[in-house]
């Protein structure tokens, strides 16, 4: 009786005492890596990573030294591992890395392969499969991770917001996580897609915190379009209209903005898209070779007009609606086929759309897809809705004439 | 009147001279300086009024018995049970008048303040109520206080206790039972009850444990609290106390039972829920919309009080993943340089607030509640400025404190305190892991927690329909009636 009141106390105690707290980390043990960049090395990585420097960040006291929010530590190895381990020679704690934002490939390493960075990537345990892929374009990873950003302490930071929001208000970039590129990676059908960053300015300059001391910042990161993959290879670039074209295609367009000419009359007008929604369809023609086609439902605004249109009625709204549509079916299938020409391939989704409705079909094209999307013809349906004009309805240059 | 009855009461074991009474109150009592002896004559008897000086008052007896001259014409001499009955029957006019047989009843009517009145020959005396205690008036409650509702609050004199009750309750149904407990201090109690509301088996159960309580002294309820709890070494409180009346009178409603004690404004309520400790009377005073809110607010503090502590040693511990990484950028810049770990520092921080929670008791009325809340935040801000522990930390603390001071009973506060430093070792050594297992067994705990018989967690595990108007939500009287039938 007296064994058994005290075995559960016992059995507490000696939880505390002998595992006790076991794989404990304190916060100020950790280094904690924000964004990691890869590039292509004769050992085989240059792995980069940019760690915050907590000193500095600290509220407690004033930042005595000076020094900067984050620091980059490099180090080469064979595999990715490998160089993570091998910057603990010069880093002063362990590497942390669940709060990734970005991780950035340099384009070298792009063209030859990233399926091995992205083996580690999803085997290690810290990391997590949301956070952002980059291709750093014309310049490596390293460059990229050394830039300091305004706005942000940390630039991944600013990194990964300026990745939000170009996808989400400009859609000439895409917003690719490590958990989309391996599903778009292993499904057959598709390839994938990533999006690219840029360096404007050299990076001499945009290292020191002198380049965020002026307001006009000499080097700048920006983001450069959509990268082409095919498999896990970089084939190529797109310029901004071919990737917001792949956007709307991908239905990952949130809102944008561009301009069409003015029916009827000199100028342009100006639309902001608030809403677009894309669906494919397959179809079989007589041959039995696929034909695809979408269906594209816009909602716009007209945000400027530079000419000396009536907005007033109806009929010119409508009309503004129809030039839309046209600009959409005939630029769209333009971009399909200079995808479809220059790199073979289908990074829209087209081959599993065919998967999905005509699955035997599938089987017989499936080996050598890309070969076979190279010919295959994409039409485009658009249905625009124009729907405000704004605070004022007639366009200044109107009323200038009038009067 | 007639001498048949004065000779069938003549059993009592009181001396029949005066001088031996003398001695024998003398033995008893020692030489105590406040029993006064008061020797008078009746007619043609030595008679001699008892009592305690401070105790009782015995002035209206003596003038009654002094001034009646029809007495005195009346008293033949020789037969004190018949002057005897002529004063119990005609004389005394006072409320309460027996007559005593056996000395316990002699010395504890004595002790209750009540004056003796002994005529010699007679084996037995009258006793007549002639208490006058001086004590406390009736003051606002102030442990349990409310915006709006009565503000009375119970006294030390149970007469006045039960009276109070009474007059919430004017039903015949309402009963009062008496007993005394405590073998030295054979203190009074009321035990209170809804004849036809209350349940028969708890009853039962209550009054088996009140008897075979074996008590030395009973200076405060909490002496019985301890004694007819349910004998589990539990955290969590069984028995409800309160100092107002309206809660006593709507327990009762309810079907509770409650122990008055003489000596302390604490009244005991049992069978006490878990549920309980969340209602405050204020609830029912105002609109059930709010009080729903409020009541679910008080939940809320619970949880906070009990967890956050631990939350935030497990979470920087051993789970960094978790936090969103702008909070991680700014908790790492606040831990730079401090050099103590997490669990460390919370232990350090808690425990120094406890220290100031309990000397603020006693420091003076005007600047205890400061201190100790405000205090602590300024010690808790000096501690940062000297970098011994992190500003997130001070922050944590004093929700925690705060979230403790919302609940409504001072028990369940005192339980939430003892269960937090459990959990936070525990979240020391494994995470939120630990944390949840311990929240597990603080369940299967709760659970298996039962107030005299009745299960601790009745209208919340197993989670009925019928019983959640009162829970987690005070439903209003009009929505009660529409939905939910009554049983």
């Amino acid at each position: 009786m007296l064994m058994r009141r005290w075995t559960f106390p016992f059995i507490i105690i000696s939880l505390v005492m002998l595992p006790g707290c076991w794989s404990r980390k304190e916060l100020n043990e950790l280094a904690i890596v924000m964004a990691l960049g890869v590039d292509l090395h004769e050992k085989g990585f240059m792995v980069s990573a940019q760690v915050m420097n907590s000193g500095s960040i600290g509220t407690q006291k004033e930042n005595t030294f000076g020094s900067l929010p984050v620091v980059t530590y490099k180090a080469t190895g064979a595999t990715v591992p490998d160089a993570l381990q091998r910057m603990l020679s010069s880093a002063p704690r362990v590497m942390y890395l669940s709060h990734i934002r970005v991780l950035v490939l340099g384009e070298d390493l792009a063209r030859k392969g990233i399926s091995d960075v992205l083996d580690f990537a999803a085997r290690n345990h810290q990391l997590r499969d949301d956070f952002f892929l980059l291709v750093a374009k014309d310049s490596t990873a390293e460059e990229i991770l050394e830039i300091i950003t305004p706005f942000e302490h940390i630039p991944a930071s600013s990194i990964y917001s300026s990745i939000m929001v170009a996808n989400k208000k400009w859609a000439a970039t895409g917003r690719v996580t490590l958990k989309k590129f391996i599903t778009e990676l292993e499904r057959g059908g598709s390839n994938p897609i990533l999006s690219g960053v840029q360096m404007r300015g050299n990076v001499q300059t945009g290292t020191t915190v002198k380049n965020i001391q002026s307001t006009a910042p000499k080097t700048l990161l920006h983001h450069a379009g959509i990268a082409v993959f095919k498999r896990d290879r970089l084939v190529g670039w797109l310029n901004e209209s071919s990737s917001k074209a792949v956007n709307y295609l991908l239905n990952d367009v949130d809102s944008t903005v561009g301009n069409i000419p003015c029916p009827g009359a000199e100028g342009s007008i100006g639309y902001t898209i608030y809403g677009a929604n894309s669906k494919y369809g397959v179809k079989l023609n007589g041959a039995g070779k696929p034909e695809f086609s979408v269906q594209m439902k816009i909602e716009a605004n007209i945000s400027a007009v530079q000419c000396t249109i009536d907005l007033s009625k109806a009929s010119n709204m409508e009309e503004i609606g129809h030039a839309l549509e046209d600009k959409f079916n005939t630029n769209l299938p333009k971009h399909v086929k200079e995808v479809q020409k220059q790199y073979g391939a289908d990074i829209f989704g087209f081959g599993e759309e065919l998967h999905r409705k005509y699955p035997e079909v599938w089987k017989k094209y499936r080996e050598n897809w890309d070969e076979t999307f190279k010919t295959s013809p994409v039409s485009v349906n658009t249905e625009v809705h124009m729907r405000r004009v704004g605070s004022v309805v007639q366009p200044l240059e109107r009323q200038m004439e009038e009067k | 009147m007639t001498d048949k009855n004065a000779t069938e009461l003549q059993q009592g074991e009181l001396p029949l001279t005066l001088p031996l009474f003398m001695e024998q109150m003398q033995a008893r009592f020692g030489s105590s300086c406040d029993l006064i002896y008061r020797r008078l004559r009746l007619g043609a008897y030595q008679a001699v009024i008892l009592y305690i000086e401070g105790l009782s008052d015995p002035r209206y007896l003596i003038e009654a018995i002094h001034d009646d001259n029809f007495l005195y014409e009346n008293m033949e001499g020789g037969n004190p049970a018949a002057c005897l009955q002529l004063l119990f029957e005609r004389t005394i006019a006072l409320g309460k008048v027996e007559f005593i047989h056996r000395y316990e009843k002699l010395e504890a009517e004595l002790l209750c303040g009540n004056a003796i009145l002994y005529i010699e020959g007679a084996s037995y005396a009258l006793f007549v109520g002639a208490a006058s205690l001086k004590q406390r008036a009736v003051q606002e409650a102030t442990s349990q206080s409310v915006v709006r509702g009565p503000r009375e609050g119970f006294t030390e004199s149970l007469q006045e206790n039960t009276a109070l009750v009474r007059r919430r309750i004017h039903n015949t149904k309402l009963r009062n039972e008496h007993k005394t407990l405590g073998e030295q201090t054979n203190t009074c109690i009321s035990v209170m009850y809804m004849e036809g509301i209350v349940d028969e088996k708890v009853l039962a159960e209550l009054r088996r444990r009140l008897d075979t309580l074996n008590l030395e002294s009973v200076l405060e309820s909490n002496y019985i609290e301890e004694m007819i709890q349910d004998k589990r070494y539990s955290p969590f409180p069984t028995v409800y106390n309160t100092e107002r009346p309206d809660v006593v009178a709507s327990a009762l409603l309810e079907g509770r039972i409650a122990i008055l004690v003489e000596g302390t404004p604490f009244v005991l309520i049992v069978p006490a829920l878990f549920a309980q400790f969340f209602q405050s009377s204020e609830d029912y005073y105002q609109r059930g919309d709010f009080a729903s809110l409020v009541r679910l607010l008080r939940y809320v503090c619970f949880l906070v009080s009990l967890l956050t502590p631990s939350f935030y040693i497990a979470i920087t511990t051993f789970h960094q993943e978790m936090i969103p990484t702008n909070l991680l950028v700014s908790l790492i810049g606040q831990r730079e340089g401090i050099p103590f770990p997490a669990f460390i520092e919370a232990m350090i921080m808690e425990v120094t607030f406890e220290i100031l929670r309990e000397a603020g008791i006693r420091l003076p009325k005007s600047i205890g509640q400061s201190v100790s809340i405000v205090g602590t935040l300024v010690i808790g801000q000096a501690a940062v400025e000297a970098g011994l522990v992190s500003a997130a930390m001070v922050i944590v603390v004093s929700i925690t404190a705060i979230s403790n001071f919302a609940l409504p009973s001072f028990n369940i506060g005192i339980s939430v305190r003892m269960l937090r430093f459990l959990i936070m070792g525990v979240a020391a050594s494994f995470g939120l892991y630990g944390i949840i297992i311990a929240m597990i067994m603080i369940a299967m705990h709760l659970c298996s927690l039962q107030s005299l018989g009745v299960p601790y967690m009745t209208s919340m595990a197993p989670m009925k329909w019928q019983s959640q108007k009162d829970t987690f939500l005070r439903l209003s009287r009009r929505t009660v009636k529409k939905y939910f039938s009554r049983g």
